[in-house]
């Protein structure tokens, strides 16, 4: 395997294990102070002990997030050093940003953990809305120096040298807002849903039904509404890339040849040789109207750009397939909750109810790894859309696929080990008495 | 501007080796404890570090920020030259993380607290051992610059340029260290009869501290190292050293009299006379190759960036501080309280 492929591959492996855990430790802090908030509103004892549950997975998934962080800041440099030594003055602002919302939130989370019966109650909670608050906050920042990636800005590019470098301004790159938003959501669709699923299981099982009832509620609201809104910001999303990277929404739809009134294919199979999509659904003038809000507008096809430009089409296509399928089920199931609530309570006592919401727990998280799949290989060949090559960028160290395999090891063993600790406790969770 | 962007890379720096050295040292005086001392360590560390060790580590990110914004080509050479010992440094600040807290947050206690404290353990010396490879290797003369075009072995790159006498005797010294001040911190934190077998380790990591330290210092006088010719020959580096030994004494006094605060306020300023008297002499030629030393103040960032880079530092600063002061003391309060 070549240098770059190994390097590509350890880097979407790490960036694949850290996602899942920096969005459960920014999400889950909020569910934590909510069932806070409600018991020390009520002071019924469920809520006490699933805020305290609730904690330590915040911990668990905190300390794994914070460490695969670490890591990451390290291998932005070890893995892509041609990179970072010419974009890393430009895109410092967000690191550095994320970087000190990230202490605030350990500091608050020190508090938080620490702080039962030692700080005054109020501010003890309050130090859990700081949690959430800078998690977000790292979130959203870090997300910038991603979307200036896909936007780049705030520099001038001559003769391969990156002058006028105006930190600012990168910081506030056009892709920015889009993919803030469309992450935050996900990010809390995916928890929520997850939260939501792993609790629907306890009840489903039988086992400490009206704690677990409420846990569910708190992560499936959350979860749901993010659901719920994230079409909105999947069409700004798609509208903003069609303007500025007609590529990658062409490879997304697998959409070959330049024409007006391009419908969109849903599923399919790609074949890249004969350009052709099989076995899909046609929806005439849909892609024009999507991505420009206009049924008889021009959409770019891929043969439009040269082949050294274009990213994996079926890779691309597959991943946004899965994505906006995923969410669009996960949007109705989060409408079939607010709708039993409010109309059909007799269906929490269905077995069915709940094994529906088991089935959705890791259904988030496919998608919300698909649209990075979607946003990152979209964008090759380049690391900085028309400004840098990823194969430029490489590290000149050779055997890289060494430390991929390590990485694979040692990560696999990771989630194993978080899996099976998260487990062990709701098993003590359902074992605990008031 | 550049000047407090590097006062800020000085400060993440002497904060990271303290606090992160303090938690890392943790983990070594727990390895080498017998196995009863094992598990009253085990719980004094929890007590002492655990609300404040992920703040702790944030440090070293802060460092890596300001060195791919500010100083990217100095950045840059680190990367690529010292990939392989920064590589298992990572793996084992992961798994020390994740023991760490595995081990108190397992619902259960079980044979696999076994598997944890082991990890701990094993990761708290060789991490620190690898960081300071990567400080010594930076100074040891044997990191060769690449240049695309030009054929280079394997080896000379992204081997020797860190696997050599010098740079391994800079890790050693380093994760003495790291024991030395963590067994200065402990003291304070045992109860009465514990605190001395924390002395006894205190005693002990001070002796190998300062042997390794003079093997260092002789072996690249030996090899003719140019970072030692200069902490020779400066009197930079000679003052604080020699005050820093000096400071050995009140130390010893104040640990022994219990005064907690007094100790490790003297085994904070040993650690920061020695950061000084290995950067001064050198500065701003910070790393020294098989060519031409490299100086941080060149090839520094744009001038608008390190502007920016100036003034987030130091509202994040402001922010970031009073918060972290604010933890520490409430916790350290808290236990005062506790005890009485």
């Amino acid at each position: 395997m070549e240098n770059l492929d190994a390097a590509r591959l350890q880097m979407a492996f790490t960036l694949i294990f850290h996602i899942v855990f920096a969005c459960v430790g920014m999400v889950m802090p909020f569910f934590m102070v909510i069932s806070h908030y409600k018991w020390l509103k009520t002071r019924d004892y469920n809520y006490l002990i699933l805020t305290k549950s609730w904690q330590k997975g915040v911990a668990i998934f905190f300390v794994t997030g914070a460490v695969s962080g670490t890591a990451l800041s390290f291998e932005l440099g070890l893995l892509w050093p041609e990179f970072m030594k010419h974009a890393g003055p430009i895109i410092g602002m967000p690191f550095s940003l994320e970087g000190a919302a990230f202490f605030v939130e350990a500091i608050a989370l020190g508090f938080y953990l620490y702080g039962w019966n030692k700080i005054p109650e109020k501010f003890h909670w309050f130090t859990g809305i700081i949690v959430g608050g800078s998690g977000v906050l790292s979130g959203i920042l870090v997300v910038s120096a991603n979307a200036w990636m896909n936007a780049p800005s705030g520099f001038d590019y001559i003769n391969g040298e990156f002058i006028n470098i105006d930190p600012v301004k990168a910081l506030l790159n056009p892709a920015w807002c889009t993919q803030a938003l469309h992450m935050t959501l996900a990010a809390f669709t995916a928890t929520g849903f997850a939260v939501a699923g792993i609790h629907a299981l306890q009840i489903g099982k039988g086992k400490k039904v009206e704690l677990h009832k409420k846990a569910f509620k708190i992560a499936i609201t959350f979860g749901a509404i993010a659901a719920l809104l994230q079409p909105i910001s999947g069409d700004l999303s798609a509208k903003d890339i069609a303007k500025r990277q007609p590529v990658k929404l062409a490879a997304m739809e697998a959409h070959y040849d330049t024409g007006k009134g391009v419908p969109l294919y849903i599923g399919g199979i790609v074949n890249s040789k004969t350009q052709k999509v099989k076995y899909k659904i046609e929806i005439p003038k849909a892609l024009s109207f999507l991505a420009f809000g206009d049924f008889n507008a021009e959409v770019k096809g891929l043969n439009d750009f040269p082949k050294e430009d274009r990213p994996n089409v079926p890779v691309v296509h597959y991943a946004f397939q899965i994505m906006v399928g995923i969410g669009s089920i996960l949007m109705f199931v989060g409408i079939l909750f607010f709708f039993t609530n409010w109309k059909r309570k007799q269906w929490f006592s269905s077995k069915f109810f709940w094994w529906l919401f088991v089935g959705m727990a890791p259904m988030g998280f496919i998608a919300l790894e698909a649209g990075w799949i979607v946003t990152e290989v979209g964008r090759q060949p380049w690391i900085i859309h028309q400004v840098m090559r990823t194969k430029d960028a490489v590290t000149p160290v050779p055997g890289i696929i060494v430390s991929f395999y390590i990485y694979v090891i040692v990560y696999t063993l990771l989630t194993i080990a978080v899996t099976w600790l998260m487990g062990r406790q709701i098993k003590v969770l359902n074992e605990t008495t008031k | 501007m550049i000047y407090v962007v590097l006062l800020f890379l000085g400060i993440s720096l002497l904060l990271y080796v303290l606090m992160a050295g303090a938690d890392f040292g943790a983990g070594i005086v727990e390895l080498f404890s017998s196995k009863e001392n094992q598990a009253i360590t085990k719980k004094t560390i929890y007590r002492v570090i655990g609300p404040v060790w992920e703040a702790n580590h944030i440090w070293i990110i802060i460092m890596v920020v300001i060195l791919w914004v500010g100083f990217p080509v100095f950045y840059n050479v680190i990367m690529v030259s010292l990939h392989i010992p920064l590589a298992i440094m990572l793996l084992g600040i992961t798994l020390r993380g994740v023991a760490f807290v595995f081990r108190h947050y397992d619902a259960y206690q079980d044979w696999s607290q076994n598997v944890y404290n082991w990890m701990f353990r094993i990761s708290s010396l060789i991490t620190p051992i690898f960081l300071g490879i990567c400080f010594g290797a930076l100074l040891s003369e044997k990191i060769s610059i690449y240049n695309r075009g030009v054929i280079a072995d394997f080896t000379t790159l992204y081997v020797v340029s860190w696997f050599n006498g010098f740079s391994i005797l800079v890790g050693l010294f380093f994760a003495s260290l790291c024991a030395f001040l963590s067994s200065v911190l402990l003291i304070g934190e045992a109860s009465q009869e514990y605190a001395k077998v924390y002395i006894k380790k205190a005693s002990i990591a001070t002796v190998v501290v300062v042997i390794i330290g003079f093997i260092t210092l002789s072996y690249g006088f030996y090899i003719d190292n140019l970072f030692v010719n200069l902490f020779t020959e400066s009197m930079f580096a000679k003052i604080p050293v020699v005050i820093s030994a000096l400071l050995l004494f009140p130390l010893w006094k104040s640990i022994k009299k219990g005064r907690r605060i007094f100790s490790r306020f003297y085994a904070g300023v040993q650690v920061l006379l020695i950061l000084l008297a290995a950067i001064v002499p050198l500065f701003p030629n910070l790393i020294l190759t098989t060519s031409e030393p490299i100086s941080i103040l060149e090839n520094n960032a744009p001038d608008s960036v390190i502007q920016v880079l100036g003034i987030s530092l130091i509202i994040g600063g402001t922010i970031i501080i009073p918060g972290l002061i604010h933890l520490l003391k409430s916790f350290k309060l808290i236990k005062i309280l506790e005890r009485n």
